[in-house]
């Protein structure tokens, strides 16, 4: 009798901490519905309802919404958005538009604003499913889910040059149809021309004070110009999710090759400014050599104007000052310049160049920082600031800078294929193999032939030597370098650390930059590829 | 009757917290060990290997190890995972996953040499040893083949003979002791083309691969594993990916193995001097108890015992009285009334002979 009571008893723990064990991990089973195991959807049309996040810590998941889903079905049933969101009459605007939450204009409390999820969802959803249609869930768990069944494949988009050239066509040059400005005092928008900058300008991350945020600007605006237009039958842009934002709709947007120029009173050619233009007192002779800038071929390298101008339509120097000050967030106007890792600084976006293919050989092995040397300077310090004084009339300094530009030397050049050795032997693991007939070359040729239309690369190549140097490195460019067992020998020297030994040192040059250049053959294990075996 | 669980625990509890309270024994691993001055290490650079398994075959060499099954140009074998077996001190792996787009990535295991091994703390006839030259070495003379150094070491190295009958050994990678002590590098190091493991000074390391994270700040990981990694490891690792992705575990902690039983078996003194006093003691306290109480137990029975037999024999001698007093006057009546019977008997002969054949009569009629 006491031994069956204690067997009891036992049994009970052990269900019980079974039991405990198996809700913490899997809660699913107490509320939250449990799918059958399947690869996650890739979906660009996902929200994370999490709306309630104003009203403090949710109680349950936020909900994965699918728009595209839903706006899908509603078409079918001859729906259209006001089905979801309501309207009222912008203020600002001065016309009617529509809200882009669910169902309301603004968050009331949080009672209200779930009871309009639960009522209308769950509302739409019974209707649906009593007229034996597939439907949405009706339960907590249906909609709050924990696992994650559905992935975001979103990818923003951007107003690039082509979709910019055909929106300003499609509206007949009508900038004021998108761009604006707002006047703080009557707090209404109006078109300022000539001061058209991107929307990014002025609408940031968030919503702020006296403007919406980008997010919201782009699908009020977008959305609604789309819908209005196609609504009179006319060809507009995509109004639903995927049509912007999914992988492959995105590719199905037409591009326009060729496209010309924004007119915004930009410089062809300029001298980048060292000083704002009320600025008079700086001394002109401790400046740095001046540089001359093709505006207009760098309007081509980009997709939009974003790229260098960040935060505003304005000369550099206006925020970056040769100092630094408040409105530049500090930033000096050299730094601005030379910064690596960022894109609008001119240095940061050259050296992101050099991960491409045809640079990425000789370049993977350098250490990224700025150049010290003076010559590397000149290649785009070239004019001495004495030149350009303030009495030259700018019409003169841009002529100047163009004048500067076209005479400057900028084609890769290196020595005559017959000072060039065509083979060279490699003696060195002779104990185990032949020499290795290194095809110099032939090397140098491909070296040379793959940046020798590279625009960018011929500024930086001109000099005979420069090629050799991706492999005949930390040696003065000659056109005999020294061989390479001068300075790799034995491995592991512990006064100079750094410094791979021979073996290493052959190895690393060849396979890095192989892998860099994506050269698959020969492969890096395969000794015998370069190594002949010994006969 | 012995004692209840619950004051069995109650006095454990009891012992345990006196240890605590005591004085905190402090063994002599729990002073802080940054390794020996100049100690020599590896550094493995996952961004320099190209997987050609050069480095278990200078292994296999210098090590004097038997012929592996498939020859070590046989890359194929980098499509499973290994680990270390007493025939192979080092193995290479691929990671396809770890870096996307990078192509795949390679690691390789041995022994770690960590500065504070754990193998060594684990080992009760000292098989292993820490030297000054950065190497763990192991000698088979002492080894008894309890194994525990397998199961102390957190990154799963020591391996050991299992197919020999006699004298097997736990294996694992010595760093090349012998040949280091010569001046010679490591096998695997010797025979890396790409220098992809350099060998010096620990210090000399860890100043190359900062260095290294420093000059290529977007190849590596900014970390150097090994550095601290269970109080430091002489083995050295930079990486491109997290360390987790090449499977490299980044749970173990910075606290040397030594240190994490140092303090539990500092108690072990005092669980061998008090707990045999403790328990003896509540062994005889028991024992006088039970003796007490098995004597007090007898006497009672005794007493029930002789109570019990003398009820039982009145009652006895009762019952067999009253048995004989009945019996006697069974017989009495019984002899009374066989004398009146035979009376009535006598009687009824002389007077009724008529009655007689009447009896005969009814008997005929039956029949």
């Amino acid at each position: 009798m006491e031994k069956g009571r204690a067997l009891i008893r036992w049994n009970v723990i052990i269900v019980a901490v079974v039991m405990i064990s198996f809700s913490m991990h899997r809660p699913a089973v107490f509320g939250t519905e449990t799918q059958p195991k399947k690869a996650p959807e890739m979906r660009a049309d996902i929200i994370q309802i999490d709306s309630m996040n104003v009203f403090g810590k949710l109680e349950r998941p936020a909900v994965a919404f699918l728009h595209q889903k839903h706006t899908d079905a509603l078409e079918k049933k001859g729906k259209d958005c006001a089905a979801c969101h309501l309207s009222e009459k912008d203020p600002i605007l001065d016309m009617e538009r529509m809200s882009t939450m669910f169902m309301r204009l603004k968050n009331t409390s949080k009672q209200e604003v779930m009871d309009i999820y639960h009522d209308q969802c769950i509302g739409c959803h019974k209707e649906i499913k009593a007229a034996k249609e597939p439907s949405g869930p009706l339960e907590c768990g249906g909609c709050h889910q924990v696992k994650v069944t559905v992935i975001s494949s979103w990818r923003p988009i951007g107003m690039d040059k082509s979709l910019h050239y055909r929106h300003s066509k499609a509206q007949d040059n009508k900038c004021e149809k998108c761009h604006h400005e707002y006047n703080e005092s009557t707090k209404k928008l109006f078109y300022a021309k000539g001061k058209e900058g991107t929307c990014r300008y002025c609408h940031g991350e968030r919503t702020e004070e006296n403007r919406i945020s980008m997010r919201l600007a782009s699908h009020i605006a977008c959305i609604e110009c789309h819908r209005r237009t196609i609504a009179k039958n006319e060809s507009a842009g995509p109004f639903n999710c995927n049509g912007c934002h999914a992988p492959d709709e995105q590719k199905l947007i037409e591009t326009v090759k060729d496209v010309p120029r924004m007119k915004l009173n930009q410089p062809d050619y300029v001298f980048v400014k060292t000083s704002a233009a009320n600025d008079k007192e700086s001394n002109p002779s401790t400046r740095m050599k001046l540089v001359p800038f093709n505006h207009q071929a760098h309007e081509k390298y980009n997709d939009s104007c974003r790229v260098c101008h960040h935060a505003a339509l304005d000369d550099c120097v206006q925020c970056h000052s040769l100092t630094g000050s408040k409105e530049g967030d500090n930033v000096t106007l050299q730094q601005s310049m030379h910064r690596l890792n960022v894109n609008q600084s001119c240095m940061g976006c050259h050296e992101a160049k050099l991960n491409q293919q045809t640079c990425a050989g000789c370049h993977t092995s350098f250490e990224k920082k700025r150049q010290q040397g003076t010559a590397s300077c000149e290649n785009c310090h070239m004019v001495p600031p004495s030149r350009i004084t303030h009495e030259v009339p700018p019409a003169e300094q841009k002529m100047m800078a163009a004048e500067v530009l076209e005479a400057r030397e900028a084609v890769t050049v290196t020595y005559d294929d017959q000072d060039i050795p065509e083979t060279v032997l490699i003696k060195a693991l002779t104990n185990q193999y032949e020499p290795v007939k290194l095809p110099h070359r032939k090397i140098v040729n491909t070296l040379f032939n793959n940046i020798k239309n590279n625009k960018l690369a011929n500024f930086f190549h001109h000099e005979k030597g420069t090629i050799c140097q991706g492999c005949h490195h930390n040696s003065p460019a000659a056109k005999k370098p020294p061989n390479c067992v001068s300075c790799h020998g034995r491995p592991f020297n512990a006064e100079d650390p750094f410094k791979p030994g021979l073996m290493a040192a052959y190895h690393r040059q060849c396979m890095e930059c192989h892998k860099a250049m994506d050269i698959k053959k020969p492969v890096s294990t395969n000794c015998i590829a370069c190594h002949a075996k010994k006969s | 009757m012995s004692i209840s669980r619950r004051k069995f625990l109650g006095w454990l509890g009891a012992a345990g917290f006196g240890t605590a309270l005591g004085n905190t024994a402090h063994a002599a691993s729990n002073k802080h060990f940054d390794g020996y001055p100049n100690s020599n290490g590896v550094l493995f650079d996952n961004t320099r290997c190209i997987g050609c398994r050069k480095c278990e075959e200078g292994c296999n060499r210098v090590n004097e190890l038997p012929e592996p099954d498939r020859p070590f140009s046989d890359l194929s074998l980098l499509d499973t995972k290994r680990r270390t077996t007493a025939k192979s001190y080092t193995i290479v792996n691929r990671y396809d996953e770890a870096a996307s787009g990078k192509g795949p990535l390679y690691r390789k295991d041995q022994c770690n040499h960590c500065l504070e091994p754990a193998c060594a703390s684990a080992c009760f006839v000292r098989a292993f040893s820490k030297t000054t030259s950065g190497a763990v070495i192991y000698d088979a003379s002492v080894c008894v083949g309890c194994r525990y150094c397998m199961i102390a070491c957190p990154f799963e190295i020591p391996t050991y003979e299992y197919d020999k009958a006699f004298s097997p050994r736990v294996m694992k990678c010595t760093m090349c002791y012998p040949r280091i002590s010569k001046g010679l590098l490591p096998g695997c190091v010797e025979a890396c083309p790409t220098e992809a493991l350099t060998f010096g000074k620990r210090e000399d390391l860890l100043k190359i691969g900062r260095e290294r994270i420093a000059k290529f700040p977007e190849r590596y990981v900014d970390h150097i594993y090994g550095e601290n990694e269970m109080g430091g490891t002489s083995w050295l690792y930079l990486s491109a990916v997290p360390f987790e992705d090449v499977g490299m575990r980044e749970d173990l902690g910075v606290t040397p193995a030594p240190k994490l039983t140092a303090g539990a078996l500092s108690a072990v003194p005092m669980v061998v001097g008090l707990w045999p006093v403790l328990l003896t003691g509540i062994y005889a306290i028991n024992q006088r108890k039970g003796k007490i109480e098995r004597q007090e137990k007898e006497q009672a029975v005794a007493a029930a015992l002789e109570k019990a037999v003398s009820e039982a024999e009145t009652k006895l001698s009762q019952a067999m009285e009253k048995a004989e007093k009945e019996k006697a006057a069974a017989i009495e009546t019984a002899v009374s009334k066989a004398l009146e019977d035979a009376a009535k008997a006598a009687e009824e002969e002389v007077g009724d002979p008529a009655a007689e054949d009447a009896d005969k009569k009814s008997s005929e009629e039956d029949s």
